[in-house]
């Protein structure tokens, strides 16, 4: 083999390696990262500079998941805009309700008792169990201890559950975040699959 | 915008600006109050976040009636928010998990543990494992 040929397939082997990281760029992620970029650098305003800004953003996240390419999310999720501000909602009650709990536990007397709660989830996305315990971490009261991936059982600290009515209570409201949130974002599988597995509105009576 | 608006926005800020103040104090007595890390980690990543969350409305509503600020504006008190609301129970897990991994928590204060049922089968399936 000539030195040319070496650096010819040298070429080609470069060329292949750039196009299999090329398909490795996710759109929808891209704009995700575009969004941040306009936000960072105040590009919602009707200007000449803000398509610049877009465009600069968009090569700016292409470049970054050229350089770090990640597996694809899998299967993804789907917005469901009015399920989706129910959720919000939803969050943002149990925030303001569970802060005032979390404020009369801390100025009550006496030591708090609480439980370490195995909570089965339904569904089978990953995305989803990841959504649920990020959502439940940010609702006062309730801290994840462990996430069992191959059994799909969250491990919550819930704060004051010191009987099994506030036990009972605790699970209840990581399965209603987990309904509302496959309802928000999840693929139509990952609606079905919960369904499927405990009907409609039956934790949250 | 006229001057009254501004000013009932100022009055709206001005409360936010407080609630949130007053929930971080509240975060920070929990923090001394609560016995042991698992009760720790409640208030040490939660009122903080309404609070947190409070705040930045507050700033966003100074904010907004401003035409022309260099560095911050709404955009920026959006990525705040979210990127604390993404991170935070990020961290509040892994600390809450090597510490009970660790058996820094105090089981007298746990009235139900099913994770310490569930750790303990799996000790014994590895010792079994081990043992063939």
């Amino acid at each position: 083999m000539t030195a040319q040929n070496v650096g010819k397939a040298g070429k080609r082997a470069g060329a292949t390696a750039l196009r299999r990281r090329l398909g490795k760029v996710q759109i929808p992620v891209a704009l995700g990262m575009t969004l941040v970029w306009l936000l960072l650098f105040n590009g919602f305003q009707w200007r000449w500079e803000s398509l610049g800004l877009f465009v600069l953003g968009f090569l700016v996240s292409v470049a970054i998941m050229l350089v770090f390419p990640l597996p694809p999310i899998t299967p993804g999720f789907r917005l469901h805009p009015l399920p989706l501000a129910h959720l919000v909602l939803h969050i943002i009650g149990k925030m303001f309700t569970a802060s005032f709990r979390v404020t009369a536990q801390v100025f009550s007397p006496g030591e708090v008792r609480s439980s370490v709660v195995a909570v089965p989830m339904r569904t089978q996305s990953d995305l989803m169990l990841v959504c649920t315990a990020i959502a439940s971490s940010i609702i006062p009261g309730t801290v994840i201890v462990e996430v069992s991936r191959d059994e799909w059982i969250l491990y919550v600290h819930v704060l004051g559950a010191a009987d099994d009515a506030g036990i009972e209570e605790g699970v209840r409201d990581v399965m209603v975040l987990e309904r509302l949130l496959v309802r928000a974002l999840g693929t139509r599988e990952d609606i079905e699959t919960l369904e499927a597995a405990s009907p409609s509105g039956k934790e949250s009576a | 915008m006229s001057d009254q608006l501004v000013t009932v926005l100022d009055w709206i800020a001005i409360l936010c600006l407080l609630a949130g103040a007053l929930l971080s104090v509240v975060a920070a007595v929990g923090l001394i109050r609560f016995p042991d890390l698992l009760s720790r980690m409640h208030t040490a990543a939660k009122p903080q976040v309404l609070g947190m969350l409070l705040v930045l409305v507050g700033i966003g509503l100074r904010l907004a009636p401003v035409e022309e600020t260099n560095v911050f504006n709404v955009g920026t008190l959006l990525l705040v928010g979210l990127f604390q609301v993404v991170t935070i129970p990020v961290a509040g897990h892994i600390a809450a998990r090597v510490g009970y991994r660790t058996g820094r928590i105090r089981e007298d204060l746990l009235v139900r543990d099913d994770l310490a049922e569930r750790l303990a089968r799996k000790r014994e399936e590895d010792s079994a494992r081990r043992a063939e």
